[in-house]
């Protein structure tokens, strides 16, 4: 007889403020992925394992489901343009991305997993007149996944997954646009989506001695391309000209790979630690360009120059007792854009995120998770920004996150 | 070792959870970045000049011209707080030009006028230029009717009661006015109106530039004048007035379309109504230059036309044309006012050659700071062929709408052509007097072509009319 176990977890979040990953990645998926730093490609002892290391998957037994969203709340603040040093904050918003993880143990080689997630995402909203508001007044960026997943067991020590990853996005640029030589300013509202988008995941889980996992995990960039339309408010002349673009449009946006290594180590029957290294293939994202239907209109390119990065990654988990685990972790997130390119509609710095969580089972098969991750951003001053501030200028970011995810699962 | 451990453990969570929970908004206040002023003191600055020092734009002056001018922009990036001009409100006076559309070029003139807005101010205005003002005026106008331009039968000039306000204050002229408000430094730019004026109207009217020699006398005399002030004193000299929108724009075309149709030649008034051959490639050489103003005239070429006479209220008879015949034979040629030909371009050269000698010479003798605007300017005119000059990643030309440095009016600066004005002059304060001011960055400055937002009780005029630049002031 097979043996049978149902998980439903239903995963509620709260928090107070959070900014993103490098660029515009959300690595939230999941509470005690997100408690131990992130440093989880070694650990994936969860359905989250579908997003972090299919290769997980072999070690869960029966079925279970993890329902969850997480709420992010972004928050920068800029001063200047120098010599001015006036404050700007952006506009507090709220986002929830979600995340659905099924996984099914097939028998003690195989197992399957279906997962619905959020990996890269983008909120940013200035005022209408802030001095930055011919670079970017508001931009909205989601991409979400859902990612069927094969893992084999291949022996005791070695587990492999696949996973193929269908994807949809959609994107929502507003920004201002001077209309010199002539008087005034233009609103340009730019909106589209891309339906079929995809991708591949594969992991590989190893277990060479006793206590220690050792797990690498690889995220294919995917390629979107965006249609839509751009619709602009401003002088009547300007719009008849087609000096000011309301057209159909057509983006085109690479997210980038990630290749992450993990090693995980049972320190006691208690203790687990576990440290990763991530790469972020960040050089996909090297410019930004629209084009118009009608070529009367000019089609846009902005650079943006992006490089490839990388993400440090430690954490550590607790076992209290049989009902309590208390998780932390730590992660350097390195800066993947030169200050000279960093726009206000995607605030990048070097960032360290601290994170800390509580997992509590409450029945054999409903338990609790909460955690929360503050993510602090390094104070940037640029100079000689490459966007339209105008050159000679010193920008200062500062960026200040923080996160809470509270989970609540059952059995 | 398992107590130890866990320990560690709680210490790091613990030490997390002490971090994770501070509030860091507060963002760190970048170093004061007082500039030096250097050997040169702003705080009593006083503009002297014309239509460009006063912010004149599109044919008007108006407030959100005025608050661009070079002055103000001086004044601002040294951070005086107290820099007063004589603002008018929108549309201002003169007759603002605005786009009604760009395809087809459209344009319309407000007929509306604006209002001074602080001819209450009680003490002196820091800007000092009058549209229109000419160097004799520096020394010597004190009023609307005693101005160069009204003695040289041009009409009164209004502006000269806005910034002076004789009536009331009874303070005398521009330099006398300048005087009483004891300034510690003074930026002079005058003498584009000495040539200017005889340019723009196709060598009409006035028949001739102020004779050289009348200007180095008056431009001494004034310097002496300045001298008594104890001011520190930065000049600019006259950019080539043939090389701006107001000549480059309207010849160069209606060359090509002459060309296009076979009209191997055309009569023009030379000198005074000599009907005189040009061809088309003098226009596209531009050695004969037409007027913005000529456009909407050009427009009957070829067609019996007696629409300039009416406009400007000439009896055509009175200069030898006959209107019942082609506009540009021999008997109705293009009309004198319109047109400025190889022998008038020689004479506004030579003339501004000769004004650039002696403001030089004059400012090296006082030893006072001098702006080349004149060779600045040449050096973007070279620049339209190969893509424009860049100020502030901006790119810059000396085309007519297209160009950004011009208004519509094709011969005073658009706002963000002040500011790289004003940045000139920094630049000259800067190594003159070893300061070390800012410069202005260009593109924070914003476009200044006026569109027109509602055709409602409007009139409009195709292209430009004559009546629309009836009040161009310089």
């Amino acid at each position: 007889m097979k043996y049978l176990i149902v998980t439903l977890l239903l995963v509620l979040s709260l928090a107070s403020a959070s900014v993103y990953a490098g660029g515009f990645q959300l690595n939230e998926h999941g509470a005690k992925a997100m408690a131990m730093g992130g440093a989880y490609t070694a650990v994936a002892n969860d359905p989250s394992a579908i997003y972090w290391n299919g290769a997980g998957l072999t070690a869960l037994s029966g079925t279970h489901i993890m329902v969850g969203a997480s709420l992010i709340m972004p928050n920068t603040t800029f001063r200047g343009v120098s010599p001015s040093i006036t404050n700007y904050d952006m506009e507090k918003q709220a986002f929830t991305p979600p995340h659905i993880f099924v996984s099914h143990s097939i028998d003690k080689d195989w197992a399957v997993g279906l997962g619905f997630t959020v990996p890269f995402g983008l909120g940013t909203r200035w005022g209408d007149d802030w001095i930055g508001k011919y670079l970017a007044i508001e931009t909205e960026l989601m991409t979400f996944t859902v990612m069927p997943t094969v893992a084999y067991r291949i022996n005791d020590y070695i587990s492999i997954s696949g996973s193929f990853v269908y994807s949809f996005a959609n994107v929502l640029i507003t920004r201002k646009s001077p209309q010199t030589p002539f008087a005034g300013d233009a609103f340009i509202h730019l909106e589209g989506n891309d339906n079929s988008a995809f991708g591949y995941n594969f992991g590989l889980m190893v277990k060479p001695i006793e206590k220690v996992s050792v797990g690498v995990s690889f995220h294919s960039q995917i390629d979107y391309t965006f249609e839509g339309t751009a619709v602009s408010t401003g002088a009547q002349q300007l719009i008849d000209a087609k000096r000011l673009p309301n057209d159909d449009v057509k983006a085109e946006l690479t997210t980038p790979f990630n290749l992450a290594f993990g090693i995980a180590v049972d320190v006691t029957d208690q203790l687990k630690i576990s440290a990763d290294y991530q790469r972020v293939g960040w050089s996909s994202y090297d410019s930004l360009k629209v084009d118009f239907n009608d070529p009367a209109f000019t089609d846009l390119a902005s650079p943006r120059e992006y490089e490839d990065s990388y993400i440090i990654r430690l954490g550590a988990s607790y076992k209290y007792n049989n009902t309590y685990s208390f998780m932390g972790g730590i992660y350097y997130d390195n800066n993947p854009v030169s200050p000279d390119f960093v726009n206000p509609s995607l605030p990048d710095a070097n960032r360290l995120g601290f994170s800390f969580g509580l997992e509590a089972k409450l029945t054999e098969k409903i338990g609790i998770q909460a955690s929360y991750l503050f993510i602090r951003s390094e104070e940037l001053t640029v100079t000689n920004s490459r966007e339209n501030y105008v050159p000679g200028i010193s920008l200062i970011f500062f960026q200040l996150a923080f996160y809470i995810v509270y989970k609540n699962f059952k059995g | 070792m398992k107590k130890t451990l866990n320990a560690i453990f709680i210490l790091f969570f613990a030490l997390i959870i002490f971090y994770g929970c501070e509030d860091r908004s507060d963002l760190v206040a970048p170093p004061d970045l007082t500039p030096v002023s250097g050997d040169a003191n702003l705080s009593k600055y006083v503009a002297i000049g014309n239509s460009l020092t006063a912010g004149y734009q599109s044919s008007a002056l108006y407030q959100s011209a005025q608050q661009y001018s070079y002055p103000n922009l001086i004044a601002q990036q040294v951070g005086l707080t107290s820099f007063a001009q004589p603002l008018i409100s929108d549309p201002g006076i003169g007759g603002q030009i605005k786009i009604v559309s760009l395809e087809p070029f459209v344009t319309k003139y407000e007929q509306s006028s604006g209002t001074p807005i602080n001819l209450s101010y009680p003490a002196l205005y820091g800007n000092l230029g009058i549209p229109g003002a000419v160097l004799y005026d520096v020394m010597n106008a004190t009023n609307s009717t005693d101005c160069g331009q009204a003695l040289s039968g041009g009409g009164s000039n209004p502006f000269f009661d806005i910034v002076l306000r004789n009536s009331t204050l009874n303070l005398g002229s521009q330099f006398k006015q300048a005087k009483i408000l004891h300034p510690t430094f003074i930026t002079l730019w005058i003498g584009n109106n000495d040539v200017l004026g005889f340019a723009t109207s196709g060598g009409a009217k006035p028949t001739a530039p102020t004779p050289s020699a009348t200007f180095a006398y008056l431009f001494s005399q004034l310097a002496d004048s300045l001298a008594s002030t104890g001011a520190k004193v930065v000049v600019a000299n006259i950019p080539s007035v043939t090389a701006i929108p107001f000549f480059t724009t309207v010849g160069p075309g209606f060359g090509l379309q002459l060309k296009a149709l076979s009209v191997p030649a055309f009569y023009y008034q030379s000198g005074q109504y000599v009907p005189t051959i040009g061809t088309p490639d003098q226009l596209i050489n531009k050695t004969i230059l037409l007027t913005l103003i000529s456009q909407t005239y050009l427009a009957d070429f070829g067609k019996p036309s007696g629409r300039f006479y009416r406009d400007k209220g000439i009896p055509p008879a009175a200069v030898g044309a006959d209107t019942t015949q082609p506009l540009g034979s021999q008997g109705n040629p293009i009309p004198n006012a319109l047109v400025l030909d190889a022998a008038e371009i020689n004479i506004a050269a030579q003339s501004t050659n000769d004004f650039n000698s002696t403001i030089s010479a004059v400012a090296s003798a006082k030893g006072w700071g001098l702006v080349n605007i004149n060779s600045i300017f040449n050096a973007i005119r070279v620049n339209d062929a190969t893509g424009g000059t860049d100020f502030g990643g901006i790119s810059f030309k000396t085309t007519f709408v297209t160009g950004g440095l011009f208004s519509l009016d094709g011969v005073h600066p658009t706002a963000q052509g002040q500011a790289i004005l004003a940045n000139e002059f920094l630049k000259v304060i800067n190594s003159k007097f070893g300061a070390s001011y800012p410069l202005i960055d260009v593109g924070t400055i914003p476009g200044s072509l006026g569109l027109a937002k509602s055709l409602a009780n409007k009139v409009v005029l195709p292209d430009y009319n004559y009546s629309m630049l009836k009040n161009l002031c310089f």
